[in-house]
């Protein structure tokens, strides 16, 4: 296979052209999308490298259209994906929560701009954060991932790609026109060393006649290809381990429901990824995700500077959320600073984590600008 | 260092950025490049930011500007105080009146003059830059020019940075 962009060197490129290279390598032969500020480059750079790679990128009628054509690409065996933003995502909600209930691998891209509605179309902002993961309705589970650089943009979609495959789930690349738009020295790796990961297929008759089962104990099912083997019956109502709609039968609905969170919730350590930094010793921590992380560890930097022990604990996963290790965390420090560009998301997961062990103060920012690090240090500086 | 370009929509200050930043690139430095920009896609402000260092780089976009390039009055009005107190600043001196010391050329005219083409301006002006600050080597920014513009207007675009790294150097 050749690939239409240089591997195994580093390059500069933008957020989204990294993360159109990383879901290439990641084995991505399928996208649908539906252009949108700061997300078009996304779509622009599939539709010219799609072709090159025997995959298919095509420009449906809108949003909606875009998440379920995926959707369908997926049962047909594709590693598939969409990117949008906001007004978009929200037209996403009904069919992701479809692939939820489907359990279908797919990959949404959300680079958030200001909101609500059209809001800021050229701004980043992180007011999607509790919409990423409870934006569609029922009880549902689904796996968030927030990249601060460049680098984690490309890193983090082939993540993506591979969780989606493997727990048989969506899974959504949290961004923001920050890092969509922003330039920085990125290395694509040679395809060999990409560790990539496919679903698990059905082995035998029994997997094949039951796309909805859970034959290895780990709450994810095999899942078979459209058009080789069995028919399959694949429906958002309530079904049985068949895939045949079962809408008033209470233990149905709950095994099944509980074995969608079971088989993610089951699985954190593998999922959650996060990063500390000067967390050991601290006295006063910062949680953040995306784009504020790096203004974020220059404060820790200058707070350290000016003899106040911060350190800084980064959320690469946003979702599921490791609700223990936050009270641990708040057990450990006096007090824990939330800077997020909204006013309020990520405050309530880490306050509901900390559980009164440590105060925890909110810093936030609207508008359309990345807080700056002395912004941070002068909330913590108080 | 921190190096801030500002003009209107359709003068080429995002390409001047990015040439820029693919310079610094090439020779193994970090870099961070970053826009801002208003909807209209021509005569509104339009502001590219470009941070270099040896070390890791945390900030998205220009707190304090080591330089400050200057192509509209409108732009630089939008940023102007984004520069240190003892930044460069380099203006075009046809279309820029700043109120603080500074230097510069009349850059759309050297862009004309050189080749023809006033919206090879940014080339011009990037030339007069790296001969100013020398932050990047001249064969790194014709490198990442050869790259960067569109097919076919290489020998264009290096003529007009080549006069503006003659401007520069005098």
């Amino acid at each position: 296979m050749r690939y239409p962009f240089p591997t195994g060197k580093k390059d500069f490129i933008q957020g989204n052209e990294a993360i159109a290279r990383a879901a290439i390598l990641a084995g991505c032969r399928f996208y649908a999308g539906y252009p949108i500020t700061p997300a078009s480059e996304i779509f622009e750079a599939m539709a010219l490298y799609m072709p090159l790679v025997d995959g298919v990128s095509i420009q449906m009628e809108d949003e909606i259209g875009s998440i379920a054509a995926i959707i369908g690409a997926s049962w047909a065996g594709a590693k598939a994906m969409t990117a949008t933003s906001g007004p978009g995502f929200s037209l996403m909600q009904e069919n992701l929560g479809y692939a939820v209930m489907t359990e279908t691998p797919i990959v949404v891209v959300n680079m958030m701009r200001g909101g609500p509605s059209t809001g800021q179309p050229t701004l980043p902002a992180q007011g999607d954060i509790m919409q990423s993961i409870w934006g569609t309705h029922g009880d549902h589970m689904l796996i968030v991932l927030s990249p601060s650089t460049v680098q984690e943009a490309f890193d983090f979609t082939i993540r993506a790609f591979n969780l989606a495959e493997k727990y048989r789930t969506p899974v959504v690349l949290l961004g923001d026109a920050e890092i969509a738009h922003m330039r920085e020295r990125v290395y694509i790796p040679h395809p060999d060393d990409v560790k990539v990961i496919g679903r698990k297929l059905p082995e035998s008759e029994e997997e094949h006649k039951l796309p909805f089962g859970d034959p290895h104990g780990d709450g994810i099912p095999p899942m078979p290809i459209f058009g080789r083997g069995y028919r399959t019956y694949v429906t958002g109502l309530t079904h049985d381990e068949v895939g045949h709609p079962k809408t008033v039968e209470a233990e149905i609905h709950e095994r099944l429901i509980k074995r969608i969170y079971g088989k993610i919730l089951g699985h954190k350590e593998d999922i959650i990824s996060y990063e500390e930094f000067e967390l050991e010793d601290a006295d006063v921590a910062i949680v953040s995700t995306g784009i504020v992380s790096r203004s974020a560890i220059r404060a820790v930097k200058m707070l350290r500077e000016k003899g106040i022990e911060a350190g800084l604990l980064k959320l690469n996963t946003v979702w599921p959320f490791d609700f223990d290790m936050m009270e641990e965390l708040a057990e450990r420090v006096r007090k824990i600073y939330v800077p997020e560009m909204n006013l309020g998301q990520l405050y309530h997961l880490v306050k509901e984590g900390a559980d009164g062990k440590a105060e925890v103060e909110l810093i936030p920012k609207i508008g359309g600008e990345v807080h700056t690090p002395m912004e941070i240090v002068e909330k913590v500086v108080g | 260092m921190q190096i801030r370009f500002a003009g209107i929509g359709g003068q080429g200050v995002v390409l001047a950025g990015v040439i820029l930043g693919e310079a610094a690139a090439i020779e193994g430095l970090n870099v961070v490049q970053t826009q801002d920009y208003s909807s209209a896609s021509r005569g509104g402000h339009s502001i590219a930011d470009v941070i270099i260092s040896k070390e890791p780089i945390y900030d998205v976009m220009v707190t304090e500007a080591d330089v400050l390039v200057a192509l509209a009055q409108l732009g630089y009005d939008t940023v102007k105080n984004s520069l240190k107190g003892d930044g460069l600043l380099i203006v075009e001196t046809d279309l820029v009146k700043p109120e603080r010391p500074h230097i510069g050329a009349p850059f759309t005219r050297l862009a004309e003059e050189s080749t023809g083409l006033a919206l090879t301006v940014n080339m011009v002006v990037l030339g007069y830059l790296v001969a100013k600050t020398g932050v990047v080597r001249r064969e790194s920014v014709e490198e990442a020019i050869k790259r960067r513009v569109p097919k076919g207007t290489e020998e264009v675009n290096l003529k007009a940075f080549r006069a503006g790294y003659e401007e520069g150097s005098k």
